[in-house]
């Protein structure tokens, strides 16, 4: 078994900035997982995963000098597609710091096999009231 | 974090050249005012170079930066790299065909309308070859302001022209010395900045303020041996990078790494 | 500018006056604004313009000068340019033209009389974004007799 899965996100900032959404081309997500991932290169990048294995999210942005960082990722209660509030990710500070954040993680013994742990990923770029996108379509199945 | 710094270095050149400085001539930008850089569009600007490291201190993340001359008072760098030489043949094909049409056409004033198609001529100007200059353009017509060939082939002052672009020749100083940053002339496809551009990777593990100083070359057309030349004039202008370090966290937990958030079963 | 000859002598200034416009359009995008992204800067500090490098910027003209804007954006790879300039015709009549064979446009106007101050906002198309931004702050073009 692979011990790490890394996921890529690549956004293209102007664009998303431009059009006010991260859907229409302007987002692409991407793992290496040795099982069969599947949307690879779309924002519905369902990976498929073990419990044990790390998993780590990075970002870039497509031209290299535009700002985007990870904000914050939220897995979506199972049953009822809301916000897991028992499990939520601990406030990070906000602004630049963001880059300090490493999003990884390990996939805990109790991931039932054959479910699918839909995540929240939400992105800062740059700063201000456009700044902040997210998207809910992305997520995780566990083999 | 792998966002590129971009430092532009707009220089009104005439400006420069006029006072024989790049003091109060020269404007920087960046891309990092948001992450703490300081005086952006003046000469004063302090580059913020926010590292981070691991829980052992080794470096975390690679910055690094690029710089970008451009001149004020110029065509802006926008346009396509082969605007120059496109120009510069259209101007040649025009005078062909002026040329051609005078022959097929009997009775002209052959001197009145050689002399009005060398009027439109434009004048070539040659760049002095400077080893380690990176892009020098010989052989291409002097543009206005509006992309027009300006017509003069003579001695005459020119009435008006674009500035040629500034070009970095070296990046040395205090920060070089100390070996915070590791700068190199880099070749790139990439087609705004002409093919050659400085970059230089920083090491983040010594905070504080330090000061570079770029050399460049701003480029004059002098009238020489018969023609109109790009002579080569040396200047250098100092800058300031202010290089901060902070550790890496996990970003779920804000400590180390951990189990991520699923839910468990069995809980409400 | 003048290019040196062995005479040294200065001709009259044919050249026109650079106005250029450097917008942080990442910036400009998040925040939708234009305040605190953009720069403005000319090349007649020499004869009096000042705030080069600020939204502000108050260049010196006279009657007959004649005024070029273009763009640039911060981030090389970012779309930036200047939809319209909203000046007082009857002071400085400006249009659009575009470089000859490119699709790069750039704005320019000739300076109808001598007046103390004339302010005017500048309209810019960033990214692929349908709307135009404008200005928050007016940038001036000052006469002699101020």
């Amino acid at each position: 078994m692979k011990t790490k899965i890394d996921i890529v996100i690549l956004v293209d900032v102007i664009s998303a900035l431009s059009d006010g959404t991260l859907l229409d081309g302007n987002l692409a997500m991407m793992d290496n997982g040795h099982l069969p991932s599947t949307d690879q290169g779309t924002p519905e990048l369902c990976t498929v995963c073990q419990p044990g294995q790390t998993i780590q999210w990075t970002i870039h942005a497509v031209d290299l000098q535009t700002p985007v960082e990870i904000r914050r990722i939220t897995f979506l209660d199972t049953r009822s597609d809301v916000e897991d509030s028992g499990d939520a990710a601990v406030e990070s500070p906000p602004g630049d710091r963001l880059s300090l954040n490493v999003w990884s993680g390990v996939v805990p013994p109790w991931a039932i096999p054959g479910a699918v742990y839909k995540y929240r990923l939400e992105l800062q770029m740059y700063e201000g009231k456009n700044s902040v996108m997210t998207i809910d379509s992305c997520s995780l199945r566990c083999a | 974090m792998t966002q590129q710094l971009a430092i532009i270095v707009l220089i009104d050149v005439a400006a420069a050249l006029k006072a024989r400085t790049l003091k109060d001539n020269t404007y920087l930008f960046d891309n990092m005012k948001l992450q703490g850089s300081e005086n952006e569009g003046t000469g004063d600007l302090v580059t913020a170079i926010n590292g981070s490291y691991w829980f052992d201190g080794s470096q975390a993340e690679e910055q690094v930066m690029n710089w970008l001359p451009y001149a004020l008072g110029a065509i802006p760098p926008t346009v396509p790299r082969s605007f120059y030489s496109d120009r510069t043949r259209d101007s040649d094909q025009e005078a062909l065909a002026a040329l051609t049409k005078i022959a097929a056409t009997p009775g002209t004033n052959i001197v009145a309308e050689l002399d009005r198609i060398k009027q439109r001529l434009g004048t070539r100007a040659s760049v002095k070859s400077v080893h380690r200059a990176g892009h020098v353009r010989p052989g291409h017509k002097i543009l206005d302001l509006r992309g027009e060939i300006v017509p003069s082939d003579s001695r005459d002052d020119i009435p008006e022209l674009s500035n040629a672009a500034p070009v970095i020749t070296g990046i040395t100083g205090e920060a070089v010395d100390k070996q915070i940053i590791y700068p190199a002339q880099y070749g790139s496809p990439d087609l705004v900045t002409d093919g050659w551009y400085w970059s230089a990777s920083v090491d983040t593990s010594r905070p504080g303020i330090y000061v570079y100083t770029m050399e460049i070359h701003l480029r004059e057309p002098v009238w020489k041996h018969g023609g109109w030349l790009w002579e080569p004039v040396r200047m250098t202008f100092t800058s300031k990078i202010k290089v901060t370090s902070l550790p890496k966290r996990n970003g779920f937990t804000q400590a180390d790494v951990g189990l991520l958030p699923l839910s468990c079963p069995g809980t409400p | 500018m003048e290019p040196k000859d062995t005479q040294d002598h200065e001709p009259p200034r044919q050249q026109p006056i650079s106005i250029r416009a450097v917008i942080d359009v990442v910036g400009a995008l998040a925040t939708g604004s234009l305040s605190g992204n953009l720069y403005l800067l000319d090349t007649n500090r020499a004869n009096g313009s000042t705030g080069i490098g600020t939204e502000s910027l108050r260049t010196r003209v006279r009657k007959g000068d004649q005024v070029l804007w273009t763009a640039l954006p911060l981030e090389c790879e970012a779309f930036a340019s200047i939809e319209d300039i909203v000046v007082d015709k009857e002071f400085c009549m400006v249009e659009s033209r575009t470089y000859p064979g490119t699709d790069v446009s750039y704005w320019i106007g000739t300076v109808k009389r001598d007046t103390e101050i004339a302010t005017y906002y500048i309209k810019f198309k960033l990214g692929t974004r349908m709307e135009a931004m404008t200005t928050a702050s007016p940038a001036f073009l000052v006469g002699a007799a101020t």
